[in-house]
């Protein structure tokens, strides 16, 4: 029978060209416009470590004096100074914790046809690979025994592989950053983690390192923060040791935290970290305190998807509502116009609910077209998206829960557009018409 | 067969009420023809249209084949309606986007009849009205005894008990009415119970039954003994 409604879906869509068209646009420019919308926002919000979200965090710490404060909602910063991510390091609650630096080196290739470039590094403890599930090609992470003397290592991701050596294992080989040689104990493979949720500081996407250096070679090798630097306080810096001893925020720090236990032994680490740094004379504050945030939390807390983005997706909605407004007004009228042959059918043995399921497989069958053609307008509106604001470059991307959601929202919106239209005129009296058609 | 019990019908508007029908008590058995006249208004539609379940009763009692139809849901009465009653109407009223075969198959699809089974019944019906070689047409390229005749094959397909025909020939010529009339005739011969409503005297004295209907009550029946076959051979000699 579902077929037979599909044929009869198709018949009528023909008899009645104009109207059918313009139903069809008016859905598929509604589920256009909304999927656009609902791309970026799905695209802004997606946590890509879901399966770890509690298990992840950021570490903060109000450092502040009593008279300062952060323009953050709950006025902690969002980074750490570098004396408390090296005390944090020595913490034996977590189980893996990783304080990072977005730096960055000229590199030299040992071919002569590739010219030097600069490249942006990370410098991780070891546990970074394992903590945020980044995938080898060949070799490993460095030792653990790196991450605390410092060694001139690195580990590249594929895309530098390729570009410094063709491809292949090069683990054992030496690459030159800013004149030093590193040699490569890791080689990753293709690997993407976005929102880049290690560290937000400077765009969520696109950011995903391709070199990734221990963190230890921080004070050895001076590396330069090309992240941001933020301080509370005037503090003159004339040597690297002094931003080392400074107040300045600048390191991003994130601990593995298995379960609620070890939660809260965190939690307790960090207050009595504080107690015994106001002790050494620095968190001069009432409430001073430590937080951690796992990776919703944080997404949310760094509004990642920005209120702006929300009430677009609001109006589009909304549009989308006007849209199914019009689509209901002329499915009413077209199905009305067709009672006295529903009240044929309702002669020759049609029940209500089977005129009822006639008229919701059209409206489905439109609901349908209507998300199809929907998408195609909704690449459109990414592509617009993607080639004037460099910045949706990253998002404005559909995925394949996308793909699947247009023309799952294109057929649930015209169904419930339907419903009433449909309902109206399985309801009509079949005599009322047999008599006169 | 069909037993209406003091079956009434009231239309109500904001203004007034309208009886169409009041203590109407008919019975009807198996195999009979009956002919329902009466002056326009007077409640044959109205009657027609409760015994084939298309419009529901404002009180008294109505059974179907020993079926209390007051009792079923509006599902209920499609079913059933599906199953033992066929229609023909004056207009024909033919699905215009169908062809003949697909005209005729509606009902049957609603019963759930399987492809080979119906693709059966839709083409003896057809031949059975004389139409078999035009299947593939649509109404509109019919005449109209043909379009007609397309209506009961229609009706006929369900291979129905009941045959219920609202002036089957009041928009047709003489010699098309004729030709349809002497198919109902064969059908009931058939065994099938038809109850016609016409306004011609005449089609009504080829019933075996004639039934008058004024200001919505039964006021008169003549009973034709020997039925239609005997109107035919009298009307021949």
């Amino acid at each position: 029978m579902f077929i037979h409604y599909i044929d009869l879906a198709w018949r009528s869509l023909k008899r009645t060209p104009i109207v059918s068209l313009l139903m069809l646009l008016a859905i598929a420019i509604g589920i256009g416009i909304t999927m656009t919308s609902l791309s970026v926002y799905h695209m802004m919000s997606v946590n890509p470590m879901q399966h770890k979200d509690e298990q992840i965090f950021a570490v903060q710490l109000r450092t502040m004096d009593q008279d300062a404060s952060w323009w953050t909602v709950d006025n902690l910063p969002h980074q750490l100074t570098y004396q408390d991510a090296m005390n944090l390091r020595q913490s034996p609650v977590p189980f893996r914790q990783t304080a990072m630096l977005k730096t960055g080196f000229g590199v030299k290739p040992d071919n002569a046809n590739i010219a030097p470039f600069m490249e942006v590094a990370r410098a991780a403890d070891s546990d970074f690979f394992a903590m945020f599930e980044v995938p080898f090609a060949h070799g490993g992470p460095w030792d653990k025994r790196i991450d605390l003397q410092g060694e001139t290592v690195a580990v590249i991701g594929a895309e530098m592989n390729r570009k410094l050596f063709g491809g292949g294992n090069n683990v054992g080989k030496d690459i030159v950053l800013d004149s030093v040689a590193y040699r490569v104990v890791g080689i990753l493979a293709d690997w993407k983690l976005e929102p880049q949720i290690y560290d937000l500081n400077n765009g969520a996407w696109g950011n995903n390192e391709q070199l990734f250096i221990p963190f230890s070679l921080l004070p050895i090798e001076e590396l330069k923060s090309w992240g941001n630097n933020n301080g509370w306080k005037y503090e003159e810096q004339k040597t690297y040791q002094d931003k080392l001893n400074s107040e300045v925020v600048w390191l991003q720090y994130r601990v593995e935290l298995t379960d609620k236990q070890m939660q809260q032994d965190y939690r307790d680490y960090l207050a009595g970290y504080i107690k015994q740094q106001q002790q050494l004379g620095r968190f001069n504050r009432d409430d001073a305190q430590g937080d951690i945030k796992y990776i919703s939390q944080w997404l949310d807390y760094r509004e990642v998807v920005s209120d702006d983005n929300k009430v677009l997706v609001g109006l589009s909605f909304m549009f989308l509502a006007v849209c199914l407004a019009n689509i209901l007004s002329l499915l009413l009228a077209k199905f009305l116009k067709r009672a006295p042959e529903i009240g044929v059918r309702r002669a020759l043995g049609a029940s209500k609910t089977q005129v009822f399921m006639q008229h919701l497989v059209e409206v489905g069958m439109l609901g349908l077209a209507g998300g199809v053609l929907g998408l195609a307008i909704a690449q459109l509106g990414l592509h617009l998206l993607r080639s004037g604001f460099s910045r949706y470059e990253q998002v404005a991307q559909m995925d394949l829960t996308m793909w699947l959601a247009a023309p799952t929202i294109s057929i649930l919106a015209c169904l419930l557009a339907g419903c009433y239209p449909a309902w109206k005129v399985c309801r009509t009296t079949p005599a009322l018409y047999l008599k006169t058609q | 067969m069909l037993n209406m019990t003091n079956i009434s019908k009231v239309y109500r508007s904001e203004m007034v009420q309208t009886h169409a029908l009041r203590d109407f008590n008919l019975q009807v058995n198996e195999g009979e023809f009956i002919a329902v006249t009466g002056p326009s208004g007077s409640g044959k539609t109205t009657f027609l249209n409760i015994a084939g379940m298309l419009e529901t009763y404002t009180g008294g009692t109505y059974e179907l084949d020993g079926i209390n139809v007051g009792k079923l849901t509006d599902n209920g009465r499609a079913e059933l309606r599906n199953q033992k009653i066929g229609f023909i109407f004056q207009g024909f009223n033919l699905i215009p986007d169908l062809n003949l075969y697909e005209n005729v198959e509606v009902p049957l699809r609603y019963r759930g009849i399987k492809t080979a089974e119906r693709k059966r019944r839709i083409e003896r019906c057809l031949e059975q009205v004389g139409l078999g070689a035009r299947a593939k047409h649509v109404p509109a390229q019919l005449s109209g005894g043909q379009q007609q005749r397309v209506a009961i094959a229609r009706a006929l397909a369900g291979e129905p008990r009941f045959l219920l025909a609202d002036e089957p020939t009041g928009n047709l010529d003489s010699l098309m009415a004729r030709q349809v009339m002497e198919l109902l005739e064969s059908i009931n011969k058939d065994g099938a119970t038809i109850i016609m409503v016409t306004h011609d005297p005449e089609l009504a004295r080829r019933a075996q039954r004639n039934i008058q209907v004024v200001d919505g009550q039964i006021c008169d029946f003549k009973l034709y003994q020997g039925g239609a076959e005997q109107q035919r051979a009298t009307a021949g000699a």
